[in-house]
């Protein structure tokens, strides 16, 4: 396995130099044990080509920065083994986000108009007093915003979106997953109908056509099919008429 | 933006999305009632005959058979909406699904494709049914001798699309992972198809007999 010789083919295109139309580039590379796309990557711009362009912060799949598609697939370059691949090996930058240039794109500016437009915070009336004990929350509820709250934002889920290729305004499952977990917070005292703002319409919960592409590609194995349609169901509850029984909050 | 301003914060795209599931379910479970009652030709003709008798005698088809068709055209119309119409677009998804490689993304993509195929077939088809009234074995059996490859291609098209259809729907909406979904759903349309192509064996053998 580690005498494989590894053949990376690699998109290359620097938006500062349009002159330069886009291409493909070769590199070979031998395979060590234990290697991941992104030390491939690292080796390549060391030994091979200081000019190749790529991101990376964390190494270690929490950063999300790695993102790229290897091989078709939108996976993070930092948990992707060579050894699980073919000995060729095809690397794209992801789709959706601005190219900064090669295998970089700028996930940030895509991410933030998430958060803006989400309102990724917990609206809340109460002003918290700094020297009283932190309310209290129960662990089931507590884990389930944490298990939304992985979320890395590395953008697999919306590169892998077929909605979210031809819809600009589509927030994918990035976008519905953090609404859910606000919609679970009992400390957000956000109305059913302020989410519907959000996400009742096709740039949210109605805009998924269910491909699932988001919930097979996602790097932290987040359970993006239930989170979609917890949220689609309850917009659609919220639409009907359907009242909630008010919930109690401490 | 003014005109998304002006034109949002309504309820339309929850009623689109739920058009389109209850259409589809309807359509799903017509679907497999109707070949459900075409497999009545495997007990005997005379079993098949009495069922589309009753049907004609209470007025069931008379009924059924508009309504159906108006649910199916409200259905290709509000699901069609997924479709991308420009040209761009289409050469997005179909790129997209190219580089995936991932099943479900494809089986969307043929669920399309498989859906503009059901608009043209299944209208020849009522067109076939309703100029050859009635309903009865022996005039099944004609047709099925005349057009069995056109049926043949009706049948995989049509219950490939209603499989994987209740499938994603069930997907979108449901409480249940999707892979024992998958299983089911592939599971009834196996059983569906088996028992459509065994009717259209018996329907031919019942045409050549004659």
């Amino acid at each position: 396995m580690a005498d494989r010789q590894l053949t990376f083919e690699i998109f290359r295109y620097n938006p500062l130099k349009p002159e330069v139309a886009p291409y493909m580039q070769t590199y070979k590379l031998a395979e060590t044990t234990g290697m991941t796309i992104f030390v491939a990557l690292n080796m390549i711009r060391e030994e091979q080509d200081p000019s190749l362009m790529f991101d990376f912060v964390c190494r270690a799949a929490i950063c999300g920065s790695c993102a790229m598609v290897i091989n078709g697939r939108p996976r993070l370059a930092c948990k992707t083994l060579t050894n699980t691949l073919p000995a060729k090996i095809k690397l794209f930058p992801l789709p959706v986000f601005k190219l900064v240039g090669d295998l970089a794109v700028d996930t940030g500016t895509w991410f933030r108009y998430l958060s803006e437009k989400t309102e990724s915070w917990v609206h809340t009336s109460k002003v918290p007093d700094p020297k009283v004990q932190e309310e209290r929350m129960d662990n089931a509820v507590a884990n389930q915003i944490y298990e939304a709250e992985r979320c890395i934002e590395c953008g697999c889920c919306i590169a892998g979106c077929a909605t979210a290729n031809i819809r600009d305004e589509f927030l994918g499952a990035a976008g519905i997953n953090r609404v859910a977990r606000f919609m679970v917070d009992p400390r957000d005292e956000r109305s059913p109908g302020e989410y519907f703002e959000i996400v009742g319409s096709e740039e949210g919960a109605f805009g998924c056509m269910g491909l699932m592409a988001c919930d097979d590609n996602c790097p932290m194995e987040l359970p993006l099919q239930m989170q979609l349609a917890f949220v689609r169901r309850k917009m659609a509850a919220y639409g009907l008429g359907y009242k909630e029984k008010k919930r109690i909050k401490p | 933006m003014l005109q998304r301003v002006l034109t949002k914060s309504n309820k339309s795209d929850l009623y689109l999305d739920l058009i389109e599931l209850a259409s589809g379910l309807l359509l799903v479970g017509f679907l497999w009632t109707h070949m459900l009652f075409v497999s009545t030709i495997l007990i005997s003709p005379e079993m098949f005959n009495t069922l589309s008798e009753f049907l004609d005698t209470y007025y069931l088809s008379y009924f059924a058979i508009p309504f159906i068709v108006v649910v199916a055209l409200l259905h290709f119309v509000i699901a069609g909406r997924r479709i991308p119409t420009r040209i761009q677009e289409q050469r997005i998804v179909w790129q997209h699904a190219k580089m995936l490689n991932h099943f479900d993304t494809w089986t969307w993509v043929f669920q399309a494709i498989t859906g503009m195929a059901i608009l043209v077939l299944a209208a020849i088809h009522v067109w076939l049914v309703v100029t050859g009234w009635p309903i009865n074995a022996m005039n099944s059996a004609d047709r099925m001798e005349a057009f069995w490859w056109f049926y043949l291609v009706l049948l995989f098209v049509g219950e490939y699309h209603a499989g994987f259809g209740i499938y994603r729907q069930f997907v979108k909406w449901g409480m249940f992972p999707r892979k024992p979904i998958g299983y089911v759903a592939k599971l009834i349309t196996v059983v569906i198809i088996v028992l459509g192509l065994a009717a259209m064996v018996a329907f031919v053998r019942l045409g050549g007999g004659a």
